[in-house]
């Protein structure tokens, strides 16, 4: 018998022994409170390595970097590319697990937003901040591939205490809406540029049995992306909406506000087509192209879809007329969108690099955002999509939007943000005034939970 | 009683074939179950390198009393035993309802049985985007076939209340055949003869059923209340995948994934709050452990009672 047990703790030896090697090597860590001596990005790397690179959803974009990573590996034989796609909304919960497991190298991070004002109390921060103060992401200071990109860019949507860790690659726009022009040409509609313009204009579609607006709500946001605009025409400055917010100043349920709400309800309920809250995000796009509906409310980032859907497709696209004054209808809101950021403790430092090098080259840059439609964080690229022309009479009336600027106070319902699709047939209110209320009521929760 | 593993250090055998299994469970299930309700006293964010700070009793403040949001929690615990209660009652009685059926010696039993048990071995993301297609309201089985009646729904993206009476439905769904199979393993231990005897005796179909059937299945009426109640707590996957976060559907189960991951909506940025969601698990994981237990003493105090 004792030969027995023998071979069962041998046998549980050589197990033990199997799953230590099964685990995870063991990587060196850097300490950021260090100093790191500055790597610059310059040849391949001696040994074959493997650069893994995380990005978000979004085809076109997806559709560029795989045929960028090809041209990439073929000039840098050495390297070779594995890029994972996981959804925008998962983006932060993988960062973190692929960061808690020492998997990633280049990361798609979004410009750097949402921080905490003097204003705001008790907040977190950001989870863009909490990864740089428990450094996770490189310092890119000094890299010479940030000359390619603007100053307000590389200052506003990667900086952190003076030093920059991420690249950001675009700004887009949310407060648009895509038009067909086929439709508006057949049925004699003037192109909106006040609100009663655009009820009108849903009240002609609807008549002759078109659905006015599409979107894609079965992620949550698309459906309300567009109704930005219609708080930026009613507060264009945005940031200080969130300071009157918190402050006091500004109530979502004032009589400023409460315009935009009734608008809100005709949006949802008049406005938007029936069944719209089932259309996946990334489908949305080639249903407005298909030419079923005549108005797509929604983020510029769509436009490269909607083209490699229908490529014969006329449409064009406007900022969002919430107001009754054109005037006010003037500006685009926006946000940065995606950018790179390298993980600190890779053991593929000079890849990363020379990765994000090889993207930012004017030439692969231009390349980037002709694919994906993005407004150019580099000064020397050209806007030379069509999106790009239909934007550029009102770039110059670009604003960072609220979402960017939000952070809700701890204790805040979940009704504390102005979304559209609270109304019926997507949330549960008919009536704008209960709404507001109830909206300003959970946001007042948050404001004195935290006084 | 004899001993059958030999004498000296040959006694030790069955504790070191039970070591491996304590390992894993030490490693999987007990070790971060202890270290959650440790990080549920602490500003933890789950980022790898991040400074960890003991803050007390803050989260659990924080989630029970604080603001508007603390009252959002709690229906949200509500929502969770209202979903756990609705899941158990109809999965249990359906389940057993079809493992009766299933059981007789009918034509195609197995095929039918392959039936019910085929939503089990589907991942959970399979089952969703199921659903997703057939609850489709443009122009999906389900929209088609309530157009006939002059009807319409936006189903999982409309009214909360509907969306989740649709979770409700696809969580049973998906976990019916695991209750049929229990119950199908518990009738087949029956033996045939009390059948017969009752049948002698001059009993009924539901005098069978309620003197003989029910009171021998008593071990699979409690596997099954136990796993479906204590499942249907814990359950949040399904919500991720139907509906997404939405106001007046979430489970405390998916309030606590989307607090401790910074599940964002689109690019809107949150905060990692890994210490605040196990504080909120904790929570979770009493009302499992007061609900378990209690059905579990009810449960075996019956079986006693029944079986001896």
């Amino acid at each position: 018998m004792s030969k027995k047990v023998f071979l069962l703790i041998s046998l549980m030896v050589i197990f033990a022994t199997i799953l230590a090697a099964c685990g995870t090597p063991a990587t060196p860590t850097a300490d950021s409170s260090q100093p790191q001596s500055p790597t610059v990005a310059g040849e391949q790397p001696a040994k074959k390595v493997t650069l893994r690179v995380l990005v978000h959803q979004n085809p076109p974009m997806v559709e560029f970097m795989e045929a960028f990573n090809k041209q990439f590996q073929d000039r840098y034989p050495n390297i070779t590319v594995d890029m994972s796609v996981v959804n925008a909304n998962d983006l932060s919960t993988v960062s973190q697990t692929r960061f808690s497991a020492n998997d990633i190298d280049v990361l798609d991070i979004f410009g750097f937003a949402n921080g905490a004002q003097p204003y705001m109390k008790q907040v977190d921060p950001p989870n863009w901040q909490q990864l740089i103060e428990a450094g996770l992401l490189m310092d890119l200071t000094g890299q010479d591939f940030l000359q390619y990109y603007d100053t307000p860019t590389i200052n506003d949507a990667g900086s952190y205490n003076g030093k920059v860790y991420a690249v950001n690659l675009g700004r887009v726009i949310y407060s648009g809406i895509y038009y067909n022009k086929a439709l508006f040409e057949q049925y004699n509609v003037k192109v909106p540029t006040t609100w009663p313009e655009l009820v009108a204009a849903c009240e002609t579609f609807k008549g002759a049995g078109i659905p006015c607006m599409t979107a894609g709500g079965k992620d949550g946001w698309p459906i309300f992306v567009g109704a930005y605009g219609l708080i930026g025409s009613i507060y264009p400055d945005q940031e200080a909406l969130v300071e009157g917010l918190w402050t006091g100043k500004i109530k979502w349920n004032d009589e400023k506000s409460l315009e935009m709400w009734r608008k809100m309800q005709v949006y949802a309920r008049d406005m938007m087509e029936e069944g719209a809250s089932g259309i996946a995000g990334d489908a949305a796009p080639g249903r407005f192209a298909s030419g079923a509906v005549a108005m797509f409310p929604g983020g510029s980032w769509y436009a490269p879809a909607i083209e490699a859907a229908q490529p014969d497709f006329d449409w064009g696209y406007i900022p969002f007329p919430g107001s009754d004054n054109p005037e006010d209808n003037k500006y685009w809101f926006g946000k940065y969108d995606q950018g790179w950021a390298i993980a600190n403790n890779t053991l593929n430092k000079e890849a990363a690099l020379l990765y994000l090098k090889e993207f930012s080259e004017p030439a692969n840059y231009q390349a980037f955002v002709d694919a994906v439609g993005f407004i150019p964080t580099q000064p020397t690229a050209k806007l030379n999509t069509k999106i790009g022309a239909e934007i550029a009479p009102y770039l110059a009336n670009f604003r960072v939007g609220y979402e960017q600027y939000w952070v809700a106070p701890k204790g805040a319902g979940q009704y504390a943000n102005p979304w559209a699709s609270y109304f019926k047939p997507f949330g549960t209110f008919d009536d704008p005034v209960e709404l507001a209320n109830k909206v300003q009521e959970d946001l007042q929760a948050g404001l004195d939970a935290v006084k | 009683m004899s001993y059958h593993f030999g004498r000296g250090w040959s006694k030790l055998t069955p504790y070191l074939l039970l070591l491996p299994g304590l390992f894993f469970y030490f490693l999987i299930s007990l070790g971060p179950s202890i270290a959650t309700g440790f990080f549920s006293f602490t500003d933890a964010t789950g980022i790898k390198g991040a400074p960890i700070r003991w803050i007390g009793l803050d989260n659990y403040r924080e989630f029970l009393f604080m603001g508007r949001a603390s009252l959002d929690n709690l229906d949200a615990l509500k929502r969770t035993l209202i979903f756990s209660f609705v899941v158990t009652t109809v999965q249990f009685t359906l389940g057993l309802i079809v493992a009766l059926i299933v059981n007789q010696k009918l034509k195609f039993t197995n095929i039918f049985r392959t039936i019910y048990f085929m939503p089990v071995i589907l991942g959970v993301v399979i089952q969703g985007l199921m659903w997703s297609l057939f609850l489709y309201p443009l122009g999906g089985p389900v929209a088609k076939f309530l157009a006939l009646f002059g009807m319409r729904s936006e189903f999982l993206g409309g009214q909360p209340t509907e969306a989740f009476a649709w979770v409700i439905f696809v969580q049973i769904w998906a976990n019916l055949g695991i209750t049929m199979m229990i119950f199908i393993a518990g009738l087949q231990t029956i033996p045939s003869e009390l059948y017969e005897a009752a049948r002698i005796d001059g009993a009924n179909t539901w005098q069978v059923f309620k003197n003989v059937t029910w009171p021998l299945l008593t071990p699979s009426v409690n596997t099954n209340l136990l796993l479906n109640a204590i499942g249907s707590l814990q359950a949040w996957q399904l919500f991720l995948v139907l509906v997404g976060y939405r106001n007046g559907t979430q489970v405390l189960g998916y309030l606590i994934y989307a607090t401790g991951f910074g599940q964002t909506s689109g690019s809107v940025t949150t905060s990692f709050r890994q210490g605040y969601a196990a504080a909120a698990s904790i929570v979770l994981f009493l009302l499992v452990l007061v609900i378990g237990l209690t059905l579990q003493t009810f449960l075996q105090r019956r079986e006693k009672r029944i079986l001896g």
